[in-house]
């Protein structure tokens, strides 16, 4: 019986490197040493002296915001201490949302990617075309549709689900993560040499078998770097939940910017809420940069 | 192959436009009744979070001010529980449609058009009026002078439009007031226009001691708490309220607690309702 060709872009192996995946990384990383080389200095790369940049920032804002405000006022780094709680309740909430959405997002999109390279074209077409529309789509529009389009809760039978705000967020901020995930699992998939596929089929595996057994594993290591990049994108991407009203940390620093009333406030309070990102993300990042180097050929 | 494209295109959208029909299906709430509220215990009320006095943040991060301490009496007086929303210009008619939130008292300016999409309590609680706030030395007299001057204003404020299309002001909106005091004090814009009360409130700060409000209060119009629309035995009990509280001097005695002058609105609202 013979079967149909699998789709799978024909992979080209006419290189130096034993490894063809790995050539655009290596490739990359080429170019960017010969830049290093030219400018005669390291590239910046996000590391923990930006951290203290912002520290810095922060307590000069603040201590020129003092001088400004004058000797009668609240210090500055007292008003911040005052509201320290409300503000990380905020940001608990960024956390909250960035995860759940990441996990929605994963648990479908890899679904997706996988329908991605379906034998069956209408499954491989109705997927491409739901991971290209939302994957094409402004984060914000997606949010706003969410926002206004979901109900506050919902009534099955005589049981009340309430859907809150935070809620409706995390699925609008899922929907851009879950077509960003298909398509870092399509591509991981296409990725794998097609020895892989060819040696399994000779050894009787049926085409189930060889994706969940053989090439999904082998895909894991190479899908985890643009993953957590990904996720950091996604955490920084939840203050837009402040624009459709979500208590999140962006929309806690415009309230207490009110509350107190004192424009001299507006840089401290914001750098603040800068800190607190890089404080989370930086680990992300490192650690990302860490897994990329450890996939990656030496050169 | 061709045919199986479009097959699967169609298919999609389809679906997705089915999905969204189904997700818009169960928002059309009835509008909420006394009995309700009475029944659920709960009092869901909108209100400002970030427009001091009239709704901002304590640092326990509870919604206090004017408009919750009102709220608060709505809830007092039917004997149920009170939850407070933050809303913000945007959302707040929605919510209110949607039956997310029983009652709006959150700083909105009563007109016509909004009227017709909720139905918002007679007597008015309170007013305010537009006016703007800019350096001495700019010495604006007329509202005409701010033509082609850049000038800052609030986003989703109605008065934006008014003084940017009726004066010729370019208007910079900002999201808070924070932002927008901030560019005026670093001359982004020459004047700032919102509120009156809230710049009454302003101008007393030595800080703004060089500043003023030179130009003559326009748009002198009251703020409406409001209910979802066909909710009539709400609406009247809140009008009863009202009235109480313009005659006890309720809201008078509020101004005075957050340090807000006693509007000239309110002062003759308490006149005119004291001896009923």
């Amino acid at each position: 019986m013979s079967r149909r060709p699998r789709n799978r872009p024909p992979v080209d192996l006419a290189g130096t490197t034993d490894l063809p995946v790995l050539l655009p990384a290596a490739d990359s990383l080429a170019r960017r040493a010969a830049r290093e080389r030219e400018l005669g200095a390291a590239l910046p790369r996000l590391d923990w002296r930006h951290g203290l940049v912002l520290l810095a920032v922060l307590l000069v804002s603040a201590g020129v915001a003092q001088a400004q405000a004058g000797a009668g006022r609240e210090p500055v780094l007292e008003v911040l201490l005052r509201w320290m709680p409300v503000l990380l309740r905020g940001f608990l909430f960024n956390i909250v949302i960035s995860f759940l959405a990441m996990a929605v997002g994963t648990l479908i999109g890899t679904w997706l990617g996988l329908m991605q390279i379906s034998l069956l074209p209408p499954v491989r077409v109705g997927s491409w075309f739901v991971t290209q529309f939302f994957r094409n789509a402004p984060w914000l529009v997606l949010l706003f549709y969410c926002m206004f389009l979901l109900p506050f809760e919902f009534r099955i039978g005589g049981l009340v689900i309430p859907f809150p705000d935070w809620i409706k967020a995390t699925i609008g901020l899922s929907l851009p993560v879950l077509a960003n995930v298909s398509e870092i699992v399509r591509g991981a998939v296409n990725s794998i040499p097609s020895g892989q596929w060819e040696a399994s089929e000779s050894l009787a595996f049926n085409r189930r078998q060889i994706l969940w057994m053989i090439i999904l594993p082998q895909c894991v290591k190479r899908m985890l770097p643009p993953w957590m990049n990904l996720y950091a994108i996604l955490t920084m991407a939840t203050v837009l939940a402040s624009i459709v009203g979500v208590s999140e940390m962006m929309t806690q620093a415009g309230r207490v910017l009110a509350a107190e009333d004192r424009p001299d406030l507006l840089i401290p309070i914001y750098s603040f809420v800068l800190l607190c990102f890089f404080v989370y993300c930086y680990p992300i990042a490192r650690w990302t940069v860490a897994l990329e180097r450890r996939f990656q050929v030496k050169l | 192959m061709n045919k199986l494209i479009r097959s699967a295109v169609l298919g999609t959208t389809a679906a997705l436009a089915l999905a969204l029909v189904a997700s818009v299906a169960p928002g059309t709430a009835t509008a909420t009744t006394l009995k309700e509220v009475k029944d659920k215990g709960t009092l869901v009320v909108g209100v400002k979070a970030d427009y001091k006095p009239y709704g901002f943040l304590d640092s326990d991060g509870k919604i206090v001010g004017i408009e919750p301490t009102l709220a608060a009496d709505v809830a007092k007086k039917l004997g149920v529980k009170l939850e407070l929303v933050p809303v913000v210009s945007s959302n707040r008619m929605q919510f209110l449609e949607q039956g997310k939130i029983d009652l709006m008292i959150a700083t909105m300016t009563d007109t016509p058009e909004r009227e017709k999409v909720v139905e918002i309590v007679k007597p008015n609680y309170y007013s305010s009026g537009t006016n703007v706030m800019a350096p001495k030395k700019a010495k604006f007299k007329e509202w005409t002078d701010l033509k082609g001057v850049p000038v800052c204003g609030i986003q989703g404020a109605f008065y934006n439009r008014k003084t940017q299309e009726q004066f010729g002001a370019d208007i910079v909106a900002f999201k808070g007031t924070a932002e927008a005091l901030t560019a005026l004090k670093q001359g982004r814009c020459v004047a700032f226009v919102y509120d009156d009360s809230f710049l009454i409130s302003k101008l007393g700060d030595p800080e703004w001691a060089d500043y003023d409000m030179p130009l003559k209060t326009i748009d002198d119009a009251p703020w409406g708490l409001a209910v979802a629309k066909g909710a009539d035995k709400f609406a009247a009990f809140m009008s009863d309220m009202i009235k109480d509280w313009h005659k006890t001097g309720r809201i008078l005695e509020l101004e005075t607690k957050y340090g807000v002058k006693n509007t000239p609105f309110a002062l003759e609202m308490h006149e005119k309702y004291k001896g009923s």
